[in-house]
């Protein structure tokens, strides 16, 4: 592959174009799940080399409404179709300015005083700067560190990171092309993801209901029809139907919402913010503390066993343990009864509402909504709200009609293209067949581990990197079995060697995952002797690299996709180029391409196809192959593949154990639904973390975030970080349109833009800050800073920001500008046994800052160039003249 | 003639109509229709947004604001240039981007603030329905296109008269004529809780009555099963409410003024 003339990267974009009609126009999707099913199909306007717009596909341009087969729900005459026009979210219409964002990576970058063949000055990492090399130079400085790194200590040295969201690419996969190509050297330690999204319901909730591969109730098939007919409730419990979805699924949730509202069904929000969907479609909100609502849980269980209304026939056929559950929720096993004034205190959430929960919830069929329940199921000691949520909906009968756990995301995310099971199917009606586009696929695969191959779970790699031995349980991968959680592991692995060696595709840790500042100070280790990224963008971790390559977006180069989670309709989609690489950027599959050309492995990486036949593979194994040409498909550039006739012969959710438990068991070992889990008591007997049966824990040996803990004395708040609003975790911080909106970033008197922090006016008063005021959030991980939005939308005691902003630090490792609280969230996993990891519900306390006093202290950090529009931008890396 | 509605009841605040139209209008030349707009800094379409209420009943408004393609519009009227800016047959008012000279005038005789000035290009620029793609055939402007909740709805006058009838016009005391239609405009409203005090407990179906000083104007409502209500479309005034159940004494709570949303908070009964 020849290296291209780079074209001098302009990050203010003013080429006008002057005429209306588009020289060509290609249909993508810009979905964020990262791998396989997509999302959000567009089409994309092209004149003279430059994106004109980016505008819905509307899928019956090409087909005809009876080829389409659009479905269409009517329920006592109000009526939710399927959309034939792609319900895009903000930040795939927003798109093109990440293309052209002034912070993608033009070149090759080398971090000034690092030298492979002197000295590496680990201690540096996140402080220098980075110069131009040449790729000629970055793929000889690749080459020969991972052959001296395999020579030395063996290729378990190298940490494989190489996993997660971001733009959905098949052939040219954003993650993973980096770990097939590791694969073909020998076992590199892989970066298991944790599986971050399911925390609680993954080490808590399939103890109880099994539900493999994650713990959610993944048999969803006609749920949302069947709530339209029999639910009189829907419990948004830690849900938010207008943020989460966006970037996976699309706006079709939105108009779910809003047709369950024309219903009369009352859709009842529990979180501590009104979230989006709360501001626009809650008939009420329980404004409840961060990571309290066990507490709630047990008080609405002491109501109903106290009122005799939960149905004890359904527990008798259908769940063991309940009479221990019944017990600990009476006081009877620690002379602590769970009533709502017990609960009322630690909750925030007065008693009287807790009872009118309680007799609601059991007077009327309730379904509970997730998307995927974000800080409810993601803080310390989650498992057990995880837990309790399936026992209190079996007390009302789970599985009967309206009575389920529905997803508003993530929609026939499990399932694989034929399979016509439950688990496969979206809680809409389904098509008759799911493309599917894995046969393309270059990166990774959520199956992706070799048994005995050497990893650490994501989770932990702070403390893999900054200790000498780690052990955890469970392999941690979303896909992997229950039983898994019983087995312990450890790093480094039996006859493998310590990390040495870093390659990143997925350089997002710092503003994604707990207690980064940790992490950091694991880059900075001697030990690391060499760290390598490739990303389009200059964001978060690339600051900690060494090498760092750029990469191109799914709008320079030619895939396949299948956009069908939308909920709507299912499509294959011939993902076509839309432009030329800017800069000298290539995708992450043609980087590896590069790298595999050298070490004399071209042929095995690319099994001999080209990126044509790839993309013909991925079209010939998609399932629809035979309901239409490959030339016809890349003419029309996207097929339909049409609503199945009989959708509606699923049974519903749980229908089938509802009716027949014994003949229909869940893959729990007793089969039965385990309030108590024996096996849990056998594996782990004296776990006061995550007991056999669910219990309220405050706080433990894990965690003191609490505001029971004397901690809190100096940390009086419980923050909530969540899915972003204006991104999808650390992607389209720099979009400037996004910027502009009050709730994606607070402009500072310095012309910076922070991330807002929702505080309660009350709250706010008590510590002198007012609405814009740029305040500092700290606890004893460290700080950030971030810009005071007061607003009644956040419940008192309690802050809310959003995770995933770009990390700028002030300090490397313990002051960041740019408002990465994942900087300082909790460091120990979810509980001692289970991994996965908090990152909601922790303590914080909040005050206004002296933005001129610190940036005397400061100057360096903050004088580097910033892009008004779009904050970070890659000229303040690149050191133009020696050391920074 | 075109119309544009905007029906408030579904407007989900995705800000997808705000950013469709940068899409379109930043870096693209339309001219004579449109020159492009600055990166940042202009809102041709713009949300305005509201948290309303006290917590915990707070509900945010959305307020899709663009020009209004007025029939009666200043902007045409303060114009110096001939043609300047001139009214289309589909009712498209267009600021011409070739012939503007740059005054400023129409920016601020604007009422609605729809009109911002292009420093760089020193020109006055605004909506203009998309009508370079209208004049293309397409269906719809931009915004229209990119909403997903069929919250913006764009079409001939007459085909939309069932939607026209159940919508108003934003500030018609400003006498502009606009020609755009919003269904669901945020009015006052007055909520709260009603709980039995004597047993903690809210209290669920409670009837409400609110009523005016001067009779005529009296509103209802009962409280739903967590002891909330909210009493919508209150016009401005003092008012006041009335609560009832059975086994309370009726309580009453006057000189409520209402001109724009009141939280009355926790009201007990059976004190």
């Amino acid at each position: 592959m020849s290296a291209r003339v780079p074209e001098e990267l302009d990050g203010d974009v003013r080429a006008y174009s002057v005429d209306t009609a588009a020289e060509r126009t290609v249909t993508k999707t810009i979905g964020f799940i990262g791998f396989n099913r997509d999302s959000n199909s567009v089409e994309v306007d092209v004149r003279e080399g430059r994106l004109i717009r980016i505008r819905p596909l509307h899928f019956d341009a090409r087909y005809t409404r009876e080829e389409l087969g659009p479905w269409q729900l009517n329920v006592r005459g109000r009526i939710l179709g399927a959309s034939t026009k792609s319900l895009v979210s903000p930040l795939s219409l927003t798109y093109k300015k990440r293309i052209y964002s002034p912070n993608r990576i033009p070149y090759p970058l080398k971090r000034v005083d690092w030298d492979p063949d002197g000295e590496r000055n680990p201690q540096n990492r996140g402080t220098s700067g980075y110069e131009r090399v040449s790729w000629d130079e970055a793929l000889d400085i690749i080459v020969s560190e991972l052959t001296r790194i395999k020579e030395r200590y063996g290729m378990s040295a190298v940490l494989s990171q190489s996993d997660g969201h971001g733009e959905t690419k098949l052939v040219h996969a954003s993650h993973g092309c980096t770990k097939r190509l590791l694969d073909l050297l020998g076992p590199s330690t892989w970066q298991h993801r944790n599986p971050d999204s399911w925390e609680g319901w993954y080490w808590g909730a399939k103890h109880v209901w099994g539900m493999d591969p994650v713990g959610q109730m993944l048999t969803q098939s006609n749920v949302i029809p069947d709530i339209a007919e029999h639910s009189g409730m829907v419990l948004f419990w830690g849900c938010d139907p207008e943020t989460t979805p966006w970037g996976f699924d699309g706006q079709m949730a939105s108009r779910v919402c809003y047709w369950l509202s024309d219903l009369g069904i009352r859709s009842v929000y529990i979180c501590p913010d009104l979230n989006y969907g709360a501001a626009v479609h809650a008939d009420n909100w329980i404004p409840i503390r961060p990571n309290t609502d066990a507490a709630l849980q047990l008080a609405i269980a002491y109501v109903w066993i106290h009122e005799g209304t939960y149905d004890q026939q359904y527990l008798d056929s259908h769940a063991v343990g309940f009479e221990k559950f019944r017990a600990y929720v009476l006081g009877e096993e620690d002379g602590v009864a769970k009533t709502p004034d017990w609960a009322a205190p630690i909750t925030g959430v007065k008693a009287r509402v807790i009872k009118a929960l309680a007799r609601e919830w059991a007077s009327t069929p309730t379904s509970i909504a997730h998307g995927n329940g974000g800080c409810y199921i993601r803080g310390p000691y989650a498992t057990e709200p995880g837990r309790l949520e399936v026992v209190l909906l079996a007390m009302q009968g789970l599985g009967a009609p309206g009575r389920h756990q529905v997803k508003m995301l993530e929609w026939g995310l499990f399932g694989d293209q034929n399979d016509l099971s439950a688990v496969a199917n979206p809680p809409l009606p389904r098509p008759v067949v799911f493309p599917s586009v894995m046969a393309a696929n270059c990166g990774w695969g959520p199956s992706g581990a070799v048994e005995d191959w050497p990893f650490v779970p994501k989770d932990l790699i702070h403390d893999a990197l900054n200790s000498e031995h780690i052990e955890w349980y469970g392999k941690t991968l979303a896909r992997t079995p229950t039983e898994d959680q019983f087995v312990k592991y450890s790093y480094p692995m039996e006859g493998c060697s310590e990390i040495h060696m870093i390659w990143t595709d997925s350089p997002c840790w710092i503003t994604c995952w707990n207690d980064s500042n940790a992490y950091i100070k694991g880059l900075l280790s001697p030990k690391v002797e060499f760290i390598l990224a490739q990303q389009p963008w200059m964001e978060n971790d690339c600051q900690f690299a060494d090498l760092v390559l750029p990469v191109s977006t799914k709008f320079e180069s030619k895939d396949i996709a299948a956009d069908t989670m939308n909920g709507s309709v299912a499509a294959l989609i011939y993902d076509d180029q839309a432009i030329e690489p800017r800069g000298e950027a290539h995708s992450d599959y043609e980087i590896c391409c590069m790298i595999a050309e050298r070490l004399g492995l071209l042929d095995k990486y690319t099994g001999g196809k080209s990126v044509d036949e790839w993309i013909k593979a991925g079209f010939d194994g998609s399932g629809v192959q035979d309901m239409t040409t490959f030339e016809e498909f890349k003419d029309k550039r996207y097929f339909v593949a049409p609503t199945a006739d009989d959708w509606k012969d699923h049974p519903v959710g749980l229908a089938e154990f509802y009716a027949d438990p014994e003949g229909s068991p869940l893959s729990t070992p007793s089969g039965k639904l385990e309030i108590y889990s024996e096996r849990l008591a056998t594996m782990f007997p004296n776990d006061e973390e995550r007991p056999p049966l669910p219990k309220w824990i405050p706080y433990g040996e894990s965690h003191h975030e609490s505001l029971e803990h004397p901690r809190s004395k100096s940390y009086p708040l419980l923050l909530i970080s969540n899915h972003g609003r204006w991104r999808v975790h650390a992607q389209h911080d720099d979009v400037t349109w996004l910027r502009e909106i009050e709730t994606c970033k607070i402009t500072g008197p310095d012309g910076y833009g922070y991330q807002p922090v929702w505080i309660n006016p009350a709250d706010a008063k008590k510590r002198h800050i007012k609405h814009g005021d740029i305040v500092k959030i700290y606890n004893d991980r460290g700080a950030v800073l971030a810009g005071a939005y007061v607003t009644e939308r956040i419940a008192p005691d309690s802050l809310s920001i959003d995770h995933g902003a770009r990390y700028d630090p002030i300090v490397v490792g313990e002051l960041d500008r740019g408002g990465a609280i994942n900087t300082i969230t909790p460091h120990n996993t979810t509980s001692k046994n289970t991994t996965g990891m908090a990152v909601g519900g922790f303590l914080v306390e909040v005050e206004p800052v002296d933005l001129e006093e610190l940036r005397q202290a400061h100057q360096e950090a903050f004088a580097r160039p910033y892009h008004a529009g779009a904050g970070l931008c890659v000229e303040r890396v690149i050191d133009k003249g020696g050391r920074k | 003639m075109k119309t544009l509605i905007v029906d408030l009841t579904r407007c989900n605040g995705c800000y997808n109509c705000q950013l469709a139209c940068k899409d379109e209008h930043v870096d693209n030349d339309w001219s004579p229709i449109a020159k492009p707009q600055p990166d940042t800094g202009q809102f041709w379409l713009k949300i305005s947004e509201y948290a309303r209420g006290v917590l915990p009943r707070v509900r945010v408004c959305y307020q899709p604001v663009m020009c209004q393609h007025c029939a009666d519009a200043p902007c045409i009227s303060v114009c110096p240039v001939e043609g300047g800016i001139y009214r289309r047959e589909d009712g498209a008012v267009i600021i011409d981007a070739e012939k503007c000279t740059g005054c400023g005038a129409c920016v601020d005789a604007c009422p609605y603030g729809a009109v911002y000035f292009n420093e760089e290009l020193h020109i006055a620029q605004k909506c203009t329905l998309c009508a370079h793609l209208l004049d293309r055939g397409w269906k719809e402007p931009r915004c229209v296109d990119a909403c997903p909740t069929d919250a913006l709805v764009f079409g001939e006058e007459e085909e939309l008269q069932s939607l026209i009838e159940r919508a108003e016009v934003l500030h018609p005391e400003y006498k502009t004529n606009p020609r755009v239609h919003y269904i669901g405009l945020p009015k006052p409203f007055v909520a709260g809780a009603v709980y039995d005090a004597k047993n903690d407990e809210v209290v669920k179906g409670a009837i409400l009555t609110l009523e005016a000083k001067i009779p005529g104007t009296t509103y209802t409502g009962t409280t739903d099963g967590f002891g909330e209500f909210t009493l919508r479309d209150v016009s401005p005034g003092i008012y006041t409410l009335m609560v009832s159940a059975p086994g309370f004494d009726v309580k009453e709570i006057s000189g409520i003024d209402v001109t724009r949303e009141v939280d009355l908070g926790d009201i007990p009964l059976g004190e």
